[in-house]
């Protein structure tokens, strides 16, 4: 047979990323469309929660233009290098990657496709190790990182859409939950958050029950808004943000997926 | 080293298309990206000891450096990356190292003095050519 040759346009990195995916049991994307509705305190929370139980739990900021993980967990360390890869520093359990963690604090000012190379390379690089869920903090936007990572394994990812009651919130969620459906994306459900007390809770559980309906996706639970949390974060202290009461009507409203799992 | 995981990974993807061929790799190139700051030679270490006793073994591997080209989004300017490297600290190349995309994060265009890049050749390793027997 006379020698062939071909020339390369496949990225190499996608096996990389798919070889790491491997060791990881349930991806979960935590996303809203709309910014400043709490995603990322919601997905530090729930790690921190899901590692308390037992769980073995990565967490991946994938907002690059806007990281807040790091900050929340008061995480700063540059990843470490080790022959399978960057090792993720870890903080009460469980193992963060961000962006920040290699900028520091420096703006990011990239393109879109430039995002899905950084976090191309970022997930190809990482070794979680064996992880029972890999959270990503999802940045707002239905853009390029959105349609990048609900591509990525598939069948064991799945969506936890976060809204605010308001309908600037709950308009920017249905459009999410719209483009799930057409990408045939498994929706956990949804988290109302910053709720606050009555009379306006009824309205927010309201709006929210709507959105959930209109969506055929479950309301999981309404979470409060929390003084406590707010100033937890300020702090940059996790362990105190799971003692507060947002994070205890997290923990109830994630229940039945934890014992599922 | 990240140099070693990434090396891996292009063994594995060649190894793969070896496999998918049904037919043994000859020699394949390797094009080694300016603004990931490699060392050819250290490269070229990792891929000897990482083919050995695999089907890659006897595979010839060669190397081609490719200048980084950048693009001010900016200003349309094109440049490389020698008109920007004098302007980073050393922890800045070492971010550029790990994340060529943070360059915008540490370097400014030199005609118009946004931070706003498009890199169009010469970001990081790639698999360039396998050539089959």
């Amino acid at each position: 047979m006379p020698s062939t040759r071909r020339s390369c346009s496949a990225d190499f990195r996608k096996g990389m990323i798919e070889k790491r995916l491997r060791r990881v049991r349930s991806i979960i994307l935590i996303l809203s469309g709309k910014g400043g509705v709490g995603k990322s305190v919601i997905s530090a929370a729930l790690a921190e929660i899901l590692a308390q139980a037992g769980l073995k739990v990565g967490l991946l900021d994938a907002d690059v233009y806007g990281p807040s993980s790091a900050l929340i967990f008061g995480v700063h360390d540059f990843p470490k290098e080790k022959a399978n890869g960057l090792v993720p520093p870890s903080r009460s359990g469980v193992k963060l990657m961000s962006v920040d963690l290699f900028a520091s604090g420096r703006p990011v000012p990239i393109t879109g496709l430039a995002t899905v190379q950084v976090l191309t390379e970022v997930l190809a690089l990482t070794d979680w190790g064996e992880l029972d869920y890999l959270l990503v903090d999802m940045p707002p936007s239905t853009g390029d990182i959105m349609m990048f990572l609900t591509s990525l394994e598939k069948r064991k990812t799945s969506a936890l859409v976060v809204s605010m009651p308001d309908r600037l919130s709950t308009g920017v969620a249905s459009r999410v939950l719209t483009l799930l459906r057409s990408e045939r994306f498994r929706v956990i459900g949804i988290l109302g958050n910053m709720v606050r007390k009555a009379p306006s809770l009824s309205e927010g559980a309201s709006s929210l029950e709507t959105l959930a309906s209109a969506s055929r996706a479950p309301l999981l639970g309404v979470l409060p808004f929390d003084e406590g949390a707010a100033a937890a974060v300020e702090r940059g202290d996790i362990d105190g943000l799971v003692r507060t009461r947002f994070s205890a009507q997290l923990r109830r409203s994630v229940k039945r997926h934890i014992d599922q799992s | 080293m990240h140099e070693l995981t990434l090396v891996q990974g292009i063994l594995d993807s060649v190894n793969e298309s070896s496999s998918r061929e049904d037919r043994r790799v000859a020699r394949y190139t390797v094009g080694v990206g300016e603004l990931a700051q490699f060392d050819v030679r250290l490269l070229r270490k990792l891929f000897r000891d990482l083919s050995k006793n695999t089907t890659l073994e006897g595979a010839k591997v060669s190397f081609v450096r490719e200048k980084a080209r950048l693009r001010c989004l900016g200003c349309e300017r094109t440049m490389s990356f020698g008109d920007l490297s004098g302007q980073l600290s050393q922890q800045e190349k070492e971010m550029v190292h790990f994340l060529p995309e943070l360059l915008n994060s540490c370097a400014k265009c030199p005609s118009c003095s946004r931070s706003y890049f498009e890199i169009d050749a010469g970001r990081s390793v790639r698999i360039v050519e396998i050539a089959f027997d």
